[in-house]
């Protein structure tokens, strides 16, 4: 490559960098993450996929408090539970009535799942060596999460996570598997920094 | 050729020996016979909750979305945990079976042409003319389909108002018990009983149903063209 074709291609890199990713983005929302000490918030979830005719919409609650504790509840259509607490996960399911204790592997893929929400929630968008973090400027913040490894084509496209700028909170996760496929999760009724009883987080109703 | 279909007849009656008897009945209550049919009729999507039970525990639940072209007798299907990850996905007909997405445990062994040929077994009416229409010990009406595909089937109406579907293996050993509770819908809650190596119960409470148009159909429609 030529030094004149070497610059123009420099040029164009500085030009599109501050719009895309900056390590120093990822520092400045992990300070001011860390002013949250919990969140809770309602959710509505849509499901698109080719063989829906429309989407498959499911709504919760969710709790965080810092540095990791979760509580992940879904109340409708189906009712499920995950309730991440000092470095445990369990996921509950409701089978005739009762709440019980999921007793498949399901729970080992919903704690990785977890522990990445919880990073998010501290503002640590770019832990994860799995997926290459970039953001995006606007009304809202939105940070893009893409893997690094191509064998996740399919599976995982990209992730859009929108932040809040008022409270640095996450407003809505989008989860794009492909073309035809993805998963929205807008959040509600948001409530930062309020305290939540600790039996949140260890509780089942 | 006829030793031949008496050797035929022989062999059927023998290799269903093991079979619940059918006392054959041209009329049942005074009305000409017809079979209990919960099976889809139109091009439906079913979307339902399924708990899966396993050493007569609850195990995990799941979401199921259910395609299906009775017409065509082809099936896409998906199947979700209670989150919304996809954790299978799949369709069957005339081509074949076509995985887009097998998560483990789901990819192993031959688990999704057996989930295929459940599905089949609830929503499907068995192929071709019952070899055998009339009534069980306890009076409940049945019908008994053979392939050699499938083996036996028999659809049998409860006084409950439920119908029981069952799948036998040529030797007469149950393989599937599928119990419809048609009260409200056919498909409002299905209970699935697989006696396999290791036996499973699947409970699927219908979260909701559509007719489907099809596509082609819709689009002639929209041209003002006729179907």
């Amino acid at each position: 490559m030529s030094s004149r074709k070497y610059a123009s291609v420099l040029f164009i890199l500085l030009m599109v960098l501050p719009s895309c990713v900056r390590a120093d983005d990822f520092e400045h929302l992990r300070k001011d993450a860390a002013r949250i000490s919990t969140i809770s918030a309602g959710f509505v979830q849509k499901k698109i996929m080719k063989i829906l005719s429309k989407p498959l919409v499911s709504e919760g609650k969710f709790y965080f408090a810092a540095p990791d504790s979760i509580r992940w509840e879904y109340q409708k259509p189906v009712k499920s539970l995950v309730i991440s607490n000092q470095g445990k996960t369990r996921r509950y399911i409701v089978s005739r009535g009762k709440w019980m204790e999921d007793r498949t592997g399901g729970v080992q893929a919903m704690k990785i799942v977890l522990n990445e929400v919880a990073g998010w929630m501290r503002g640590k968008f770019d832990s994860n060596p799995s997926f290459t973090a970039a953001v995006k400027e606007g009304a809202n913040m939105q940070i893009i999460l893409t893997p690094v490894d191509k064998s996740m084509a399919g599976m995982i496209e990209k992730i859009e996570i929108t932040v809040s700028r008022k409270d640095l909170s996450v407003k809505s996760v989008r989860i794009i598997e492909n073309a035809s496929a993805e998963t929205r999760i807008d959040f509600h009724s948001v409530v930062v920094n309020h305290t939540i009883d600790p039996s949140v987080f260890q509780d089942v109703p | 050729m006829r030793v031949f279909s008496v050797l035929i007849g022989f062999l059927l009656l023998v290799s269903c020996a093991a079979l619940p008897a059918i006392r054959q009945q041209e009329e049942v209550g005074g009305k000409k016979f017809e079979c209990p049919s919960p099976f889809l009729r139109e091009k439906t999507r079913l979307i339902h909750a399924i708990e899966v039970h396993a050493a007569g525990q609850p195990q995990t639940v799941m979401m199921g979305v259910t395609l299906a072209d009775p017409a065509f007798r082809s099936l896409s299907c998906a199947l979700m945990s209670a989150e919304g990850m996809v954790l299978l996905e799949a369709s069957l007909n005339s081509d074949g079976l076509r995985i887009s997405r097998a998560l483990p445990p789901f990819a192993e062994g031959d688990f999704i042409r057996k989930m295929m040929e459940d599905i089949e077994l609830i929503f499907f009416a068995p192929q071709g003319d019952p070899v055998q229409k009339g009534v069980f010990s306890g009076g409940e009406p049945v019908c008994r389909w053979h392939s050699r595909l499938s083996g036996w089937i028999d659809a049998s109406a409860g006084r409950d108002g439920s119908i029981v579907i069952r799948n036998y293996a040529e030797n007469g050993g149950l393989r599937r018990s599928v119990q419809l509770d048609v009260a409200a819908h056919p498909y409002a809650i299905i209970e699935l009983h697989a006696f396999e190596r290791i036996p499973y119960s699947l409970v699927m409470t219908l979260i909701e149903s559509e007719a489907v148009q099809d596509d082609t159909l819709q689009q002639k429609e929209s041209r003002g063209g006729s179907p």
